[in-house]
């Protein structure tokens, strides 16, 4: 195993750990959309996006948006682990005053290349700042995660379609692929029709990849950067609370507060304690 | 100087002016290019040229997107959509996020949209930006208005809509005409029997019936409002404070726009009569212009009826 795979799965670690705390602390949160993210978000800030936590407004960074806004925890915790913050302001999650808001808000937090947590907006916006990167020539990449549930708003593929018009190659879309959405799963409140065939039917380059393999994840936008001509969607097949044995597939987990047994014992199986 | 015909004309060549000077300002169309008259603006800079499709929301999110890279787009289709399908995008993407996106409004009112009818017609748009925070909301009185806004909005920072109409406005201001953003322009001083705020594209009628009230031996003020947000409130106090009876004219619904506005002012500054006219809380239908706006309460002798029977009430 690489040196860079290894350093990665320690970010992953510790972002979960993050994760866990922060809502065990504001008392508020999902944890399980987080951690389901949490490899991919540890493969983006622990390597493949350019950006520089000391200048977060460089105008040629990569940049990133978590869609799936309510998520945030792991990303929060990714920024502060890659320096753009102090790692001791995440305690404050949701807290009055406080620059990590209930959602991402772009103009709070130093590395929040943009607002979310509306559901199905990010792709176009996506889309917007890669038509931007080609005509300021800064040619920067841009990173979205969505999750399946969120697909189902109209405007993905409003958006879907404009990525191919406009032959967006530096778009690259991950689908958080866990199965489930607030209510229940993806294809009960949504129907069931398989992603990977909806982003094909509008043209782009897909992949499906283990989401919490790295290797795979690092591979995977490495194709997709070679894909200069179209648009990519990496569909990452994720575990929902992926990494607390008591959290992952129960949907419960979506937005649920840890007890401090279960906080305790969270900890100790992500080695926090 | 540009050459322009109309309020959409004379949008686009303010920004076509701009863009000349700007290479952040970018077109974003909903497939809105032919309506917008911005034809030329693509084929003389193809590249600031993005195409949505017959996709507002995600016309918004785009320009969002174009924005937070740095770019100042300029986003122009039809008032009703952009305000009702894209309101969400306009306002979490494009004004939470403080992020300088120009939004141009087609069919502003019932006569802005007077040949397709309701669905076209933008009633409500201005009641709805007014409410989110940080959206400068312009309706300029004519094409010669428009161009002189536009130009001068082009150095604002943060979101900004303004409302267009047909193209096919009546004008009332000389070409060249300059204008004060922000602030309220008096147009006729005919005395302070009764204060006449206008707004949009009704400016003509308003005037006519202005004259009508002279004739009759009353003496009004008209005073064209463009900013509604940030309203001008302490010209309009003066204003008020100086007539104290006043009318409020504006094609849109009477909820939410230019009368609410002013209501809201006067009930917290200087408390006095207003009658607010405007589309009743009714939707209109289609039909020539001049004879909707008459139909609908808009024809200068409705305005100058209201008027005197408010002069003639002072005091009372």
């Amino acid at each position: 195993m690489s040196q860079e795979i290894r350093k990665i799965e320690e970010l992953a670690r510790t972002i979960r750990r993050d994760i866990v705390e922060m809502v065990y602390l504001a008392k508020d949160g999902h944890p399980g959309p987080a951690l389901s993210i949490t490899d991919i978000v540890a493969s983006l800030y622990g390597s493949l996006l350019r950006v520089n936590p000391s200048d977060p407004e460089w105008e040629g960074r990569d940049r990133f948006i978590l869609s799936k806004g309510h998520a945030c925890p792991a990303v929060y915790s990714a920024l502060a682990r890659r320096g753009f913050f102090s790692p001791e302001l995440l305690p404050s999650l949701r807290a009055l005053d406080s620059l990590l808001q209930g959602h991402p808000v772009m103009k709070k937090t130093p590395g929040i290349d943009m607002t979310s947590g509306s559901l199905g907006n990010g792709l176009s916006i996506g889309v917007g700042m890669a038509l931007a990167s080609g005509y300021t020539k800064k040619n920067f990449d841009v990173f979205v995660i969505m999750g399946d549930g969120e697909l189902q708003e109209g405007i993905v593929w409003e958006g879907a379609l404009s990525a191919f018009k406009y032959k967006l190659g530096r778009l690259i879309v991950f689908v958080d692929h866990n199965g489930w959405q607030s209510g229940a799963s993806c294809n009960d409140v949504g129907g069931c029709v398989s992603v990977k065939s909806r982003f094909e039917a509008f043209g782009w380059h897909c992949q499906e990849i283990d989401g919490h393999d790295i290797s795979a994840i690092l591979q995977a936008v490495k194709n997709a950067r070679a894909e200069t001509n179209l648009p990519s969607v990496i569909i990452a097949e994720t575990v929902k609370g992926k990494g607390v044995p008591f959290m992952e597939n129960d949907n419960s987990w979506h937005k649920r507060v840890p007890s401090k047994e279960q906080y305790e014992e969270a900890m100790k199986i992500l080695g926090g304690c | 100087m540009s050459e322009y015909k109309g309020s959409r004309e004379a949008f686009v060549a303010a920004m076509t002016d701009l863009a000349d000077k700007d290479p952040r300002v970018v077109f974003v169309s909903a497939d809105s290019l032919k309506a917008a008259r911005a034809t030329n603006f693509a084929e003389k800079y193809p590249d600031r040229y993005f195409e949505a499709g017959i996709a507002e929301q995600n016309a918004v999110a785009m320009a969002a997107g174009l924005a937070a890279c740095g770019l100042k787009p300029y986003v122009v289709t039809y008032g009703g959509f952009i305000t009702m399908r894209a309101c969400e995008q306009l306002r979490t993407f494009c004004a939470y996020t403080d992020l300088d996106v120009t939004f141009g409004g087609l069919n502003g009112g019932m006569i802005g949209g007077e040949r397709e009818g309701v669905t076209h017609q933008a009633l409500e748009d201005i009641g709805i930006v007014r409410t989110i925070p940080g959206v400068k909301v312009f309706a300029p009185a004519d094409a010669a208005e428009t161009y002189a806004l536009a130009k001068a909005a082009g150095s604002l920072k943060g979101p900004v809509y303004f409302r267009l109409g047909s193209g096919r406005e009546p004008d009332v201001f000389s070409p060249g005409t300059e204008v004060e953003l922000g602030k309220l322009r008096k147009v006729l001083d005919y005395g302070n029997d009764v204060l006449l705020l206008s707004s949009g594209f009704v400016l003509d009628r308003v005037l006519k019936a202005a004259e009508l009230l002279k004739a009759g031996g009353i003496g009004a003020s008209v005073v064209e409002v463009h900013s509604l947000k940030p309203l001008d409130a302490d010209g309009v106090v003066r204003e008020l404070e100086r007539c104290q009876v006043a009318v409020t004219i504006e094609d849109h619904t009477v909820i939410g726009g230019l009368g609410s506005a002013i209501a809201e002012l006067a009930a917290e500054r200087c408390p006095c009569r207003i009658q607010r006219l405007g589309i009743q809380d009714v939707f209109p239908e289609s039909g020539p212009a001049n004879t909707l706006a008459d139909k609908y309460g808009l024809s200068p002798q409705a305005i100058a009826d209201t008027a005197r029977a408010l002069a003639a009430g002072k005091g009372r």
